[in-house]
């Protein structure tokens, strides 16, 4: 049993015994690890504070072979995001990028793109002049990207024709992409979100520009944002995401 | 798997590896220790049956008591200006046995973790701002554990306290009173650093 260094994301703990905890890690180089952390409640441990949620920490590991939790040996903070205990919107989104992590990936499937993608929307959440929605919006973009469900939103998914932003476009979460006016009318209503030119320019550029974010949106184009992400998502997860409530446009 | 159609022995044994902190082997060393002393046996169970029937919520605070009120609302000796907001019960205990709070204090029964399921309506922020509303509270202090949902509880609270004139404070964290720096984690240090004060 080799022990395993890694950079982790905390997004999930659990206490497990007096002394105990287990806790779900997001690693950039091993993917999703279940890991049991022995006095990782006490104060003085080889573990620090390093096991509270959404902090990065440096970890040490030994990984089981039987398939039951790895045993965490050593966990360092490395990064924490101390704004967003001073913004709850930013907080909740917080917790809604630690739910997508770890509920919708695999075990050992690591992907150190999406990684530091949460890193980077952890550490610009809750800061000044920061849009909470449309960051979220751009992390769950590369979330779907690098999960193989980007959106397609360049070409209608049922007949592939190029679409230009134009007004009665529809998002069908259920096919993944776009519906030009045209195959609306010729095939059978699926999961359909309105989407206007705007919300598509919108989409393709928080998409396709890293720091699309960064750029400010009428509330309307928002609203039809999170609506198509929403339904997207919930429809890819087979279950509505338990922040989703706490989601605001 | 459920414990019908187990022996008497078996079934104890079982019920017992399901409290936290015993195993197995604990739980069956508890069993036959409780076989050999019958009478102990006996105390045991009316304590247990005693605190399901008698223990509820105080309906001030929600702290643990038998009664309407717990010790500490009830004493007219605590101070009525300062309610201390903690997650749990365990909590209080811990800070009465610090001994040197003198006011009274609210249990929210929880921390909001919505990954947990657990929301703003599962706990009792009604009741703690019906207790505001009736006056007489100068100060808020806010106690919640100093994780990110224990802060992020905290953060709700302090929202929802806005524009009511009371006071909010929150525990100072940092630098454990007898120790010495070169042995306290980096983030006991940026807390203490950042929560300096006068000297």
């Amino acid at each position: 049993m080799a022990a395993e260094k890694a950079l982790a994301l905390v997004v999930r703990t659990v206490d497990w015994s007096e002394t105990s905890r287990i806790a779900t890690l997001w690693t950039r180089e091993l993917g999703k690890v279940r890991v049991l952390a022995k006095g990782g409640r006490r104060l003085k441990s080889n573990f620090e504070s390093a096991l509270d949620l959404l902090t990065v920490c440096r970890i040490v590991l030994l990984r089981k072979s039987s398939g039951g939790l790895d045993l965490l040996t050593e966990a360092q903070v490395a990064q924490r995001f101390p704004q967003l205990r001073r913004d709850l919107p930013a907080l909740y989104a917080g917790y809604y990028i630690a739910e997508l992590l770890a509920d919708s990936t695999e075990d050992y499937d690591p992907h150190p793109a999406l990684f530091d993608e949460a890193v980077a929307a952890l550490t610009a959440l809750g800061t000044t002049g920061v849009s909470t929605p449309l960051r979220l919006a751009r992390f769950e973009l590369v979330w779907l990207r690098e999960l193989g469900y980007q959106p397609e939103l360049r070409q209608c998914v049922v007949c592939a024709a190029e679409v230009e932003e134009k007004d009665g476009l529809v998002f069908r979460a259920d096919a993944g992409g776009i519906v030009c006016t045209t195959c609306q009318k010729k095939t059978r209503r699926g999961q359909d979100d309105f989407l206007s030119p705007k919300g598509l320019a919108a989409l393709r550029e928080l998409s396709e520009n890293p720091e699309a974010w960064r750029r400010d949106l009428e509330d309307k184009v928002r609203v039809e944002l999170r609506q198509v992400l929403n339904r997207y998502v919930t429809y890819l997860r087979g279950k509505p995401a338990k922040l989703l409530p706490y989601l605001r446009s | 798997m459920g414990t019908e159609g187990l022996g008497a022995i078996e079934r104890l044994t079982r019920e017992l590896t399901r409290l936290p902190g015993i195993g197995p082997k604990s739980a069956e060393r508890i069993t036959h220790y409780l076989l050999a002393h019958r009478g102990q046996a006996e105390t045991l169970a009316e304590a247990l049956f005693a605190v399901k029937e008698r223990v509820k919520p105080c309906r001030e605070c929600f702290n643990l008591t038998e009664g309407e009120l717990c010790h500490i609302c009830s004493d007219p000796r605590r101070d009525r200006s300062q309610i201390c907001v903690v997650e749990l019960p365990r909590d209080l205990a811990a800070l009465e046995r610090a001994g040197n709070y003198r006011g009274v204090y609210h249990v929210l029964q929880g921390r909001i973790a919505p990954l947990e399921n657990i929301g703003p309506e599962n706990l009792t922020f009604g009741p703690l701002l019906e207790r505001i509303r009736r006056g007489g509270v100068e100060e808020v202090i806010m106690a919640t554990n100093p994780t990110l949902e224990g802060d992020g509880t905290a953060l709700y609270l302090s929202n929802l306290l806005a524009g009511t004139g009371v006071r909010i404070t929150r525990l100072a964290r940092g630098l454990p009173s007898g120790s010495v720096l070169e042995f306290a984690n980096a983030q006991m240090l940026a807390d203490a650093i950042e929560g300096r004060r006068g000297f």
